[in-house]
């Protein structure tokens, strides 16, 4: 490059490293399913509709929703602590 | 519904998660050539959104070097892991954003306080730096640091004109977002921002803070270095003459007390920067920094009628706890402790304040600047 000096790369890379972590089911009947809600409106409309359908199609024996303070904020750790415990799969999302 | 279903159940789905910060590698910066011509470089930068649109200085191993010698930590070392990408920190790193910015190299340690700063869980980094709110990271300096690096504290301290101020401000922006990876319009999901995401730094007016200094009232010796960091969501002034302290609290606390902010959704951690001629006034009356904020506390608190309905009901989601049921008529405070409005006095001669709302559910953290 004609005119050129050296710098140094200001920009770290990501970190966010894609990895299995979670165990496949091999179906939903007779899991108990739980949803984070994170406190944006119609978010509960939302997760009352996928519950009953959860329950009634699907064959899941128990939903567990649990809602956050607030979107900007992650959920808190006893939630965390009960989900993981009783749950076989845990969906959190937005409503809006 | 089904492809929940799927997703749940099929072996091959990935998720991302966050790195360990135990297993981040130091990885020393990589050396770029770069056009020498400065119109060329700085396009160079703007392209590789490596800057925030302003004209950069290049910062070639030289300069860089020149800024560490003003840090005993290795330049390897990981400071912190900055969300959203989880980009490591490392002092290097720091220093190469810092001279980009302009910085002089005596600023590289103020810069290592902030980034540790800024990943105290009470931060909530992940979400100043992505928020649709108009959220900037805020510096505030404390102790003889301030005046040895000329942080500005007096007069347009939240304005143009010093170095410091302006590089200081810029630099840890640019640290957010080459480092932490929230570039704006990707990861950084700001509906408007604000001018404060170029800059946003200041010091405290010592001598003209009738109070205890903020790192004082936080724990801190009088000769310590701090810096604070807040997630700010802009700046509001607030001008009056009054010369009463009853009147001057009663306008403070109305200038306060919005419906369409975050605080009274929440119960937030709202900014006051009093200049000192309003500081004086307060104090003429007898007030400590406390009964000030006791005061504001009490007068601010605004009917919840007055929140848009949806927001009502995010406001008797999140306070359920703290308040009980909210209804229309619910008087809701600003914070849920007085302490937790915070107040510094700054800047020059007239009549003018400034208030900063908080960026949700952030709260501000000092930490000391080693030398």
């Amino acid at each position: 490059m004609a005119g050129s000096l050296q710098v140094l790369d200001p920009v770290a890379p990501g970190r966010n490293e894609s990895q299995q972590t979670r165990r496949p089911l091999d179906g939903l009947a007779g899991k108990v399913v739980g949803f984070i809600d994170n406190a944006k409106p119609n978010f509960d409309f939302l997760v009352d509709d996928l519950e009953q359908l959860l329950l009634s199609k699907y064959g899941v024996t128990k939903v567990i929703k649990r809602r956050k303070r607030g979107p900007p904020m992650p959920a808190p750790a006893m939630i965390m602590k009960e989900l993981s415990e009783q749950c076989s799969l845990v969906i959190t999302g937005a409503g809006d | 519904m089904h492809d929940i279903a799927r997703l749940a159940c099929e072996s091959t789905a990935a998720n991302a998660q966050a790195a360990d910060p135990a297993r981040a590698s130091s990885g020393r910066a990589a050396l770029v050539e770069v056009p020498a011509d400065a119109g060329e470089l700085h396009r160079f930068f703007h392209e590789r959104r490596w800057s925030d649109g302003l004209p950069v200085i290049p910062p070639t191993p030289e300069s860089v070097a020149r800024m560490l010698r003003h840090t005993e930590r290795a330049p390897g070392e990981v400071v912190a892991l900055l969300t959203p990408t989880y980009g490591a920190a490392t002092v290097e790193r720091i220093a190469i954003n810092a001279v980009i910015a302009g910085c002089e190299p005596d600023y590289l340690p103020v810069l290592i306080a902030a980034t540790e700063a800024m990943v105290a869980p009470e931060f909530n980094l992940q979400s100043v730096q992505t928020t649709t709110n108009p959220a900037a990271v805020w510096l505030i300096v404390n102790g003889p640091i301030a005046q040895r690096l000329m942080v500005n504290a007096g007069g347009n301290c939240l304005g143009s004109g010093a170095l410091a101020n302006a590089t200081l401000g810029r630099a840890l922006r640019l640290i957010q977002q080459n480092i932490g990876g929230a570039q704006p319009g990707d990861t950084d999901r700001a509906t408007q921002g604000q001018p404060g995401k170029y800059t946003f730094c200041c010091a405290e007016n010592v001598e003209e803070n009738p109070w205890e200094p903020l790192h004082v009232e936080r724990g801190f010796a009088a000769q310590a270095n701090t810096v604070t960091v807040v997630g700010a969501l802009g700046t509001w002034n607030i001008y009056t003459e009054a010369k009463d302290a009853h009147d001057l609290l009663r306008v403070i606390a109305d200038t306060m007390t919005f419906p369409a902010g975050s605080d009274y959704v929440f119960g937030g951690e709202p900014w006051l920067v009093l200049c000192p001629e309003h500081a004086r006034v307060l104090k003429q009356d007898g007030l400590s920094k406390a009964e000030v904020k006791r005061q504001l506390w009490e007068l601010s608190k605004m009917a919840a009628r007055r929140l848009a309905a949806k927001d009502l009901v995010r406001t008797q989601g999140a306070r359920r706890a703290e308040l009980g049921e909210i209804g229309p008529d619910t008087l809701l405070p600003i914070t849920v402790r007085p302490e937790n409005i915070s107040i510094i006095v700054a800047g020059g001669e007239g009549n003018h304040s400034t208030y900063i709302p908080n960026c949700g559910l952030s709260r501000s953290v000092t930490r000391a600047v080693a030398l």
